[in-house]
């Protein structure tokens, strides 16, 4: 009897520990396994979203394709017109403009980020001490009401105008079930420069073993996908640079 | 793996029921998304306590506010974004880390401009992200903090100055040094209770050399003392182990307060400013010795002014003998403090000034109105226009649509501006009705006239707006009247009775019924009228300061019931509660029957209550006596008993209270760190954080028609919490609800539209609408994570009208809608039609919210109705509602059209690459529908000024979406226009029919003899999809 109480208080003290011991590595060790396995994530050669974006009275049906090796594009569907209004090959970032619908490279800051950011599939989580990337645990907070761990992430660092700043950015993980359900990033440039961006992943559904958000949102804007594709067959093609 | 999640999601979903007698009705989900918004406004920012520049990138810039918080441009101070919302708001001083520059930054919290005004800090901050995140790194009761400095070969080892406490004595004071980042620290400098640091310096060349002024300082409710034996000025040269005094060349007797600066191309160079016994002495003293000698240069009135004040000594980066002084204008010197000229035309009360770091010329400093640039050595200023810090006293509302905000500003005036405007709320938008520090300003209830006031009631103003006339109506001691004793921030109130009814408080009750053209006193003198606390002719210690600030044993605040015009409270800020139940003719003092209430605490606001006569709430803070603990009480038996409504949950001594007009357990409390909220009368109270800095909040209004809760801060202006009555609902059955709707009033579809200016005000600050469409509000009891959760509204036949994003939040969410349905699929073609971005607004009558959850479905109905002040008439919004129904139909009509035109197309094309045989029949086919395509939807150009001629496909778009756009019948033009394009429209569509039943006939025969697949469309609802 002694024993097994000695047993529980060990096995209660231990599960209280690791409660409130929380490291980042056990977030997302939990994050992985919960969502299907670091096996299966890192087996994961590719990804065809389809869904729509939803704003104000429009649906616009959107594709988004990525690779392991970090090619990827949006691709929207408008009036009938199929318009990528974004791609990257690996090699050129490029999008649509819309005035003239032409495609047109990215200025080479921003494609110089967009190499640094290619090895972030699936997740810049997965493997992230082999990345390069470090991550922090900063405590539990409240996002969407609900109980989070927090995790800052630090990616290589970024040029704006010129000038290399720190990639940081915050994760929330639900604390019941380790779903990742807010990310934060700070905004570099533009009118809203210096404010937090804000996203948040709801509706998580299995494919093929994998758990995926199925809603997200940005803005008050929301992407709601309707199918995953798991290691699709796509051209490389619809990611290279059309004008050359 | 999947079953530890199906476990998970079962545990999840039996876990709220299970605990459901427990969950107290507090939290950060009982607000949910529910979101405060920021109107500013900037016109006039607020007082800039600390400015700080990056060591070695010149666009980045800290400005720390009074009561503002923190504040970074990263483009050279063009704009500044808010940095340190969730923390103590009052900022003292701000160190950038010279070895980490670009992420480690130090907040001192706790403002030392110390004015009776003057917020409080609650410790010392650090960041290692660039002000993403903070962390408090200890010194809670520092109160104050003057200074930080950085060991820049060892960022381990930092030097805080802490002033500490203002209004009473304290321990934790002097000079504090860490050696581990801030982990842990010590006091290696320490005079006595009532003696801390008021400037900080250490030498640029030599980590271990510090200089440190001591100042002995104390405030009272009624008066200021500056100065005593115990100041002085102390250095060390071994990092703080051993302090000197460091006096040779000092007048003798007693210090004030020191402000130090050393010379950074020239650490021997140290200027000082000193507050001495003998006026002549005063002001600015040099040493090239490293302080061992000091020579007096200087008491030019800037120099001298104010020092508790003003002590700010800014030297040029290369040039020690450039020096800046802070002060009423600021003035500066070009030849080492001989002789100074003022700096150039801003706001003024100038507290910091920072040098660019790579030119001279530019500088930025710190005033009571916000931040000012310089490009040219301080001789002409321009205002940072996007630092929304102003500090409010007070706010009121009308009852115009949108309402307008009233308040008074410390040092800014007085101002009334609206809530919401077209393009945002911006700077001119407010109109100025007030001078020097503005308090209450009031809008007469029938006519368009507003009383504002400022300092002690040195004048009450009645301004009519329409005649831009002005009146000083203040009342004035009469015969047999001892001095008038009215309150820095005299109470002034309306009645609900009587519209030219106007109160104003001295330590008698003012009552005017003609608005304030003649005055009757209704009270004996209602304070404690202890002289002891009546002369503020010696206030200010060594530098008299006697500017009516620290006038007491005046009334505070004045109630009168909103139930009954004879019930009247007053309370005094030496601690009195008085009520009169016979309009003034007898006066109780409750204060007695109020529990453990420390004697004579500053009764700052009392709330008659909306509910019963004889409630009322009342709200006592003691921080100007040194007690920083809230209290409020409510009483319903006209004070004979008192009973505290104050949990352990409320962070900072209270300064206002505001009840709901329909749920009286519903209160918002305004505190030193921000806005409470409870919904059960006082048991739990659970801070509102979103988008709501930890800012004072002085004052709260409730708009009666919006439910909109509208707070003066004291730092970042007005903020706005729209329409707050959900809260009315929340309970702890709702709480428990996997879904519970909260019920909604008819909603008003407004049929406005303005015009803003785009440009030529980019940088300054624009406050925030309200949202303009449909709020759905519901409570989740468990945030939304897993499986399919959407939303969408459907008419009451169950006709689907629009899908929403719905929010997942646990606690409160709010989904906004538009009032449209879908936009028109639109023709395929080579641009893009504008047009087709257009959805349709929906009729005014009820509608379904529906939400599928999982397998659960849950409905609310919410019902739409016209704006009744709306110039379109209900016939005119029928006429364009069939217009639009007759485009829309069109429109998407077309589209079918030319998607089976160029699927036949395709089709014949296919068929001829495969059978040349087929080329006659096919490749009349394709003739035909392309030159009948080419007048239906444009095929060339783009989408800008290269665009081709508008086609059928365009022109209906375009038409569509004009008539569409507006809220009133279509015009004559829009009439015409359609009878033009409905015939083109019928005219292809009659060609397209003939082309189909003759040469597309023949394609199909002859596919059909071919044994070839048929063409094949989609359905129109297909299509459609």
């Amino acid at each position: 009897m002694k024993k097994i109480q000695t047993f529980l208080t060990a096995f209660l003290f231990i599960s209280v520990l690791t409660l409130q011991a929380q490291t980042a590595d056990e977030v997302l060790v939990n994050y992985f396994e919960n969502t299907g396995g670091l096996e299966k994530w890192n087996a994961l050669e590719g990804l065809k979203m389809s869904g729509v974006a939803n704003a104000q009275g429009m649906e616009i049906p959107l594709e988004i394709i990525q690779l392991k090796n970090g090619s990827q594009a949006v691709i929207i569907n408008f009036q009938g017109q199929t318009i990528t209004q974004f791609a990257f090959d690996g090699e050129h970032m490029w999008s649509t403009n819309f005035m003239t619908m032409q495609p047109e490279k990215s200025d080479s800051e921003a494609t110089a980020n967009m190499k640094k950011a290619a090895k972030d599939f699936p997740s810049p989580f997965l493997n992230y001490k082999d990345k390069g990337y470090s991550v922090e645990f900063l405590g539990k907070e409240t996002k969407e009401g609900t109980e989070t761990f927090k995790i800052k992430l630090t990616q290589d660092p970024v040029l704006v105008n010129g000038i290399e700043e720190p990639n940081v950015s915050f994760h929330y993980f639900d604390s019941e079930n380790f779903a990742l359900i807010v990310s934060e990033t700070q905004i570099k440039e533009g009118p809203a420069q210096g404010q937090t961006m804000t996203s948040t992943m709801s509706g998580y559904q299995e494919v093929d073993g994998l758990f995926f958000p199925f809603d997200m949102s940005m803005f008050g804007q929301g992407i709601s996908i309707k199918t995953i594709e798991l290691n699709p067959k796509v051209e490389n093609s619809i990611f290279a640079f059309p004008g050359e | 793996m999947k079953n530890n999640l199906l476990i998970g999601l079962a545990l999840l979903l039996s876990l709220p029921s299970s605990f459901s007698q427990e969950i107290p009705i507090k939290g950060k989900e009982l607000f949910g998304n529910l979101k405060a918004r920021h109107i500013g406004p900037a016109v006039m920012s607020g007082r800039i306590s600390d400015i700080e520049m990056h060591p070695t990138n010149a666009n980045i810039v800290y400005a720390g506010a009074a009561g503002g918080g923190v504040w970074k441009s990263i483009d050279g101070g063009t704009f500044f974004t808010p940095v340190f919302d969730e923390h103590a708001q009052s900022i003292g001083s701000i160190a950038i880390d010279p070895a980490d520059p670009d992420n480690t930054v130090w907040v001192g919290t706790g403002e030392t401009w110390v004015r009776n005004s003057v917020s409080i800090g609650d410790g010392i901050y650090k960041t290692t992200d660039g002000g993403t995140n903070w962390k408090k790194m200890g010194l809670e009761k520092s109160e104050r903090i003057s200074g930080i400095k950085i060991n820049p070969n060892n960022n381990k080892e930092v030097f805080v100055g802490v002033m500490g406490a203002l209004w009473g004595s304290s321990k934790d004071r002097g000079v504090y040094k860490t050696l581990d980042g801030g982990e842990t620290w010590e006091n290696i400098l320490y005079i006595n209770e009532t003696t801390g640091v008021a400037d900080l310096a250490m030498d640029p060349t030599d980590p271990n050399i510090l200089y440190a002024s001591l100042w002995q300082f104390r405030r009272s409710p009624w008066s200021f003392s500056s100065g005593g034996e115990n100041s002085g000025l102390y250095k060390t040269i071994d990092g703080g182990k051993t302090w000197n005094k460091i006096h040779n060349g000092f007048p003798t007797g007693k210090l004030g307060r020191i402000g130090l600066a050393i010379a950074p191309s020239q650490p021997q160079t140290v200027y000082i400013v000193l507050e001495t016994e003998d006026s002549k002495s005063n002001g600015l003293y040099r040493s090239d010795d490293g302080g061992n000698s000091w020579n007096h240069l200087n008491s030019n009135f800037e120099l001298v002014v104010r020092p508790f004040y003003f002590s700010r000594i800014t030297i040029d980066p290369k040039n020690p003998d450039i020096l800046v002084k802070g002060g009423l204008n600021g003035a500066i010197s070009r030849d080492g403090g001989k002789t100074f000229k003022p700096l150039g035309t801003m706001h003024p009360d100038i507290h910091d000034i920072a040098f660019h770091i790579q030119n001279s010329d530019i500088m930025f400093v710190g005033t009571d109105g916000g931040v000012y640039r310089s490009w040219n050595g301080g001789v002409t200023l321009e205002i940072v226009e996007n630092i929304p810090v102003s500090q409010y006293y007070h706010v009121s509302v009308d009852n115009a649509e949108p309402y307008n905000v009233y308040g008074g500003l410390q040092d800014n005036g007085s101002w009334y501006g609206p809530s919401s405007a077209p393009g945002g709320v911006k700077a001119k938008h407010w109109n100025s009705v007030g001078f020097g520090d503005g308090f209450r300003v009031l809008k007469h209830p029938t006519k368009n006239i507003i009383y504002s006031e400022m300092q002690g009631a040195a004048n009450v103003w009645r301004y009519d707006v329409d005649r831009i006339q002005t009146k000083t109506i203040q009342p004035m001691a009469e015969k047999g009247d001892p001095k008038l004793r009215f309150n820095w921030n005299t109470p002034m109130a309306l009645s609900k009775f009587y519209p030219d009814r106007f109160y104003i408080g001295s330590q008698f009750l003012h009552k005017s019924n003609d608005m304030g053209d003649t005055w009757v006193k209704i009270s004996p003198d209602l304070t404690t009228n202890d002289s002891k606390k009546q002369d503020q002719s010696q206030s200010g210690g060594l530098s008299v300061d006697n500017s009516g600030a620290e006038t007491h044993t005046t009334i505070f605040t004045i109630a009168e019931s909103p139930l009954d015009e004879n019930i009247i409270w007053v309370g005094t800020d030496d601690g009195n509660v008085q009520v009169t139940k016979d309009a003034g003719k007898t006066w109780t003092n409750t204060i007695a029957n109020i529990p453990n209430l420390p004697k004579n605490t500053w009764c700052y606001k009392i709330y008659a209550s909306n509910f019963n006569k004889g409630a009322a709430y009342a709200v006592f803070e003691g921080h100007a006596s040194g007690n920083m603990t809230p209290y409020a009480y409510k009483t319903t038996d006209f004070g004979k008993t008192w009973k505290s409504i104050i949990s352990e949950d409320v962070i900072g001594f209270a300064r206002s209270i505001h009840e709901d007009y329909k749920n009286e357990n519903l209160l918002f409390l305004g505190t030193e760190f921000g806005l409470f909220i409870t919904v059960d009368g006082g048991l739990n109270w659970s801070r509102f954080t979103n988008n709501m800095p930890a800012v004072a909040v002085m004052y709260i209004a409730l708009q009666e028609k919006t439910n909109d809760l509208v707070l003066a801060t004291h730092g970042r202006g007005i903020i706005i919490i729209d329409d707050i009555s959900p809260l009315r609902e929340v309970t702890p059955e709702i709480m428990d609800k996997e879904v519970h709707f909260f019920s909604s009033k008819p909603i008003v579809m407004p049929e406005e539209g303005g015009f803003s200016e785009f440009f030529g005000t980019e940088t300054q600050f624009v406050g925030q609408n309200p949202s303009a469409n449909a709020r759905i509000v519901y409570y989740l009891n468990k945030r939304h994570t897993f499986g399919k959760m959407e939303m969408e509204v459907q008419d009451v036949e169950g006709n689907s009208i629009a899908s929403l994003n719905p929010g997942k939040s646990k606690g409160l969410n709010i989904v906004d809608w538009s009032f449209t349905s879908r936009a028109p699929k639109i023709a395929e073609a080579k641009t893009i039609s504008f047009g087709g971005f257009v959805a349709p607004r929906v009729p005014a009558g009820k509608y379904k919210v529906v939400m599928t959850k999982g397998k659960n479905t849950f409905t609310h109905e919410i019902e739409l109705i016209y704006d009744t002040n709306s110039l379109v008439t209900s016939e005119s919004r029928e006429l364009r509602m069939n217009m639009v129904k007759i485009l829309f139909d069109m429109n998407e009509e077309l589209a079918y059209t030319v998607y089976k035109m160029n699927t036949t197309i395709k089709k014949a094309e296919d068929l001829i690459l495969e059978d040349t045989n087929a080329k006659k029949v096919a490749q009349t086919v394709i003739n035909d529908l392309n030159t009948l395509l080419k007048t239906m939807v444009v095929t060339t150009g783009d989408n800008y000024v290269a665009s081709a001629e508008p086609e059928l496909r365009e022109k209906l778009a375009d038409l569509y979406s004009s008539v569409t756009n507006n809220f009133d019948r279509p015009t004559g033009a829009h009439v015409a226009n359609f009878e033009a394009i409905k015939e083109r429209y019928d005219d292809a569509m009659a060609s397209y029919e003939a082309i189909h039943k003759k040469q597309v006939a023949r394609l199909e025969d002859y596919l059909k003899k071919k044994d070839k697949f048929p063409i094949e469309f989609k359905s129109f609802d297909e299509f459609l999809k």
